[in-house]
């Protein structure tokens, strides 16, 4: 890959990413189904409120006396006494009276600082390199979200991006069925145990997928793909796990969101290559998505103090205020650990080989969450740790691990019902991102492409978000990034002075 | 025989004052749904207020009944029915937004009051469910009525006089307009929004 190019392409990416990977949803389909706002659950959407958490963790149901709530009647599988006739009839259900089908889309407008282009200014021309524009109206995600609860504490959840940026489908979000509470079948307290199936966002402390920033949680995005490159301290790691992505797999979870304690543990595929399988021998119904035969494994506890004086309404799900219920005053933290083993596969050339490399690699990392009525302050610190083999003839031998650290700090302060401001730091310090902007600098102690100064990435994004509607917003966000430096790479020598590249950007978006 | 005398004049009375009262019946238009028509402030007449304390609900993310018609001076009950928080305030009263009162946040089953002395429109809200709306229409004079489906009311026992009445409907500029009640009387209004 051409130098510019290797330059360039990251920081395209990390456009993209910035623009198109966050997917928020707010879901129309109970707005329709109890007659109610979408501010019942959401702050700013899709800013969870505590009622809002409480009815996910229900399995998107209200907590209590659910039925009482409906506007619209479920159609009944079969009539609620087949129960007693069970098992020599099919249990019976429900499924909602209107299709829970919501739509979303959004749309964004770029203005990039004018050292947008330094990069590639600065380097041989290449008329194939890609150009930043100074400014850029983009189509975000058109999405469809279908979610709700079959009766029995069976709740159900699909998203699918049908159109990202404007072009063809963005693929899967999550599509899983959650079991609620079967922990009253072992005689467990209420809610101690549920039960998700299928593919869905790791339960992180901050959903990227439900995201109400414009630009993801860079920490969450964070993959650890170290490029061999013999000309500087090499890593051979090549795995695209992050946080965010979705995981196909099974989750044990537990507890409460909004107050206490919540625990889960999934078993999910790791897949390194990026590739589906198929066999002739053992043909899967759709293809084999694991590359691997361990199943990697996340785990997440997290315990909630709600701070109100009042004992009894420290344990409700909202707070009694002395003009309303509002969202608690608490602090909540936890951690999470993911460990997994990327495999990849190579052929030795002397001795033609399948050489099968596993580095093992694990993601821990700690999360807190202040909220004082409107304010909310919450953050996130992850390190990740990839073991590392370099190839050598026939083998490999243990190269130096492939680490990051970051995360972020984000406050949020909702000065209105509808107008949120916030400002968000996020920062990322990896090894991989330095070798792979190596020819850029020649002294990782300096940095990368991205950044000379300790971060690979890091940023300041303070922003403003207004509620048009209760189901329309627009956003704005002006993302001040680090300085960076364009080094010569032959000579090492700086071609530029530090500068900045930042960015604004608006969107708007509509749920319906 | 004094009682006898004291049992006639008693029922003399009471015949001439039911001869000399009347009825207001009409019909609004303009509008659909539920309406409020009630006689205007009576210049020198206060009227006591009724024992009981008429009820507004909060079931099922609705303020029931929707418009709920009330004589100056009140008490009103308002019961959360619900198993989720439920808050109610009120912006002004008659467009008054002096009044503006929030009456806080109560548990199930659990009722809070508020004595509506001051004549007008109050619109309920609950501050956690934008959607849930309600009305609060304290009338000055115990003569008032509300509209069927079509619109028809009639406010009987009105002693016979003139007055000003007023229609109101929810999101509608409110009409007044002279009335002479002699027996039975008509008034009809057209409102807009």
């Amino acid at each position: 890959m051409p130098t510019r190019h290797r330059i360039a392409l990251p920081l395209v990416l990390v456009l993209m990413v910035t623009l198109l990977s966050v997917s928020s949803y707010a879901i129309p389909a109970f707005s329709r189904q109890y007659g109610t706002s979408c501010s019942t659950c959401h702050v700013d959407f899709p800013k969870l409120n505590d009622f809002g958490k409480a009815f996910k963790d229900a399995g998107f149901k209200f907590p209590k006396d659910d039925e009482t709530f409906i506007k619209v009647p479920p159609v009944m599988l079969g009539a609620p006494a087949q129960k007693d006739l069970w098992p020599h009839t099919i249990f019976p259900g429900t499924i909602p009276g209107l299709p829970p089908i919501g739509l979303r889309y959004n749309t964004f407008f770029q203005v990039a600082g004018n050292s947008r282009n330094n990069f590639n200014a600065q380097l041989p021309g290449d008329p194939t390199a890609p150009f930043i524009p100074r400014t850029d109206f983009q189509s975000g995600l058109f999405s469809i979200f279908m979610a709700g609860n079959f009766g029995s504490d069976i709740a159900f959840w699909v998203d699918d991006d049908i159109s990202v940026g404007g072009g063809p489908d963005g693929g899967l979000g999550d599509g899983y069925l959650k079991f609620v509470n079967i922990g009253r079948f072992l005689k467990l307290p209420t809610d101690a145990l549920s039960l998700r199936v299928g593919q869905f966002e790791l339960d992180l402390p901050f959903s990227p997928a439900r995201s109400w920033n414009l630009s993801g949680w860079d920490i969450y995005d964070q993959a650890n793909v170290g490029v061999m490159n013999p000309a500087f301290k090499q890593q051979n790691v090549n795995n695209p796990f992050a946080l965010s992505n979705a995981a196909q797999g099974v989750e044990f979870s537990g507890g409460h969101t909004y107050r206490g304690y919540h625990y889960s543990v999934a078993f999910v595929n790791q897949n390194t290559s990026g590739n589906v399988s198929a066999g002739n021998n053992v043909p899967p119904v759709v293809g084999y998505t694991s590359d691997s035969n361990f199943k990697d494994i996340y785990a997440r506890f997290s315990y909630r103090f709600n701070l109100e004086r009042d004992p009894a309404s420290r344990n409700e799900i909202q707070a009694a205020g002395a003009t309303g219920p509002r969202d608690h005053t608490y602090l909540n933290i936890g951690g999470l650990y993911f460990y997994g083993r990327s495999v990849q596969r190579f052929s030795d050339e002397a001795s033609g080989n399948v050489l099968t490399a596993r580095e093992p690699f694990y993601r821990v990392g700690a999360d807190f969450s202040l909220n004082y009525r409107t304010f909310n302050l919450f953050g996130q610190y992850i390190y990740g740790h990839d073991h590392d083999l370099l190839q050598v003839p026939n083998t490999f031998v243990k190269g130096t691990p492939a680490t990051f650290d970051g995360g972020f700090v984000e406050a949020d302060y909702l000065a209105l019902p509808w107008l949120m401001t916030i400002m968000r730091w996020d920062g990322v310090n990896s090894r991989a991102d330095r070798i792979n902007g190596i020819g850029s600098t020649p002294d990782d102690s300096i940095g990368s492409f991205v950044s000379p100064f300790h971060s690979t990435r890091n940023r300041f994004t303070p922003g403003v978000q207004f509620l048009v509607h209760a189901n329309i917003k627009t956003s704005f966000e002006y993302q001040i990034r680090p300085q960076q430096v364009v080094y010569d790479p032959v000579t090492g020598n700086a071609l530029t002075k530090p500068f900045r590249t930042n960015t604004a950007v608006a969107g708007l978006e509509f749920v319906y | 025989m004094k009682r006898n005398v004291l049992i006639a004049i008693v029922a003399v009375a009471a015949l001439s004052l039911i001869a000399s009262a009347g009825t207001i019946s009409g019909k609004v238009s303009g509008v659909t749904g539920e309406s409020v028509v009630y006689v205007d402030t009576i210049a020198g007449k206060t009227f006591p207020p009724p024992a009981t304390h008429p009820l507004i609900d909060q079931k099922g993310l609705l303020f029931q009944p929707h418009i709920t018609v009330v004589l100056a001076g009140t008490t009103v009950d308002f019961l959360n029915s619900d198993t989720v928080a439920h808050n109610v305030f009120w912006p002004s009263v008659g467009g008054n937004k002096k009044l503006t009162h929030n009456l806080g946040t109560w548990p199930k089953g659990e009722k809070r009051s508020f004595k509506f002395d001051n004549p007008g429109a109050a619109p309920l809200f609950c501050n956690v469910h934008p959607e849930m709306s309600g009305y609060v229409v304290v009338a000055p004079t115990p003569y008032f009525a509300t509209t069927d489906k079509s619109g028809e009311y009639k406010i009987e026992n009105v002693p016979d006089g003139s007055y000003t009445v007023t229609a109101w409907h929810e999101g509608a500029k409110n009409q007044s307009k002279p009335v002479t009640v002699s027996g039975d009387t008509k008034a009809d209004f057209t409102l807009s929004k």
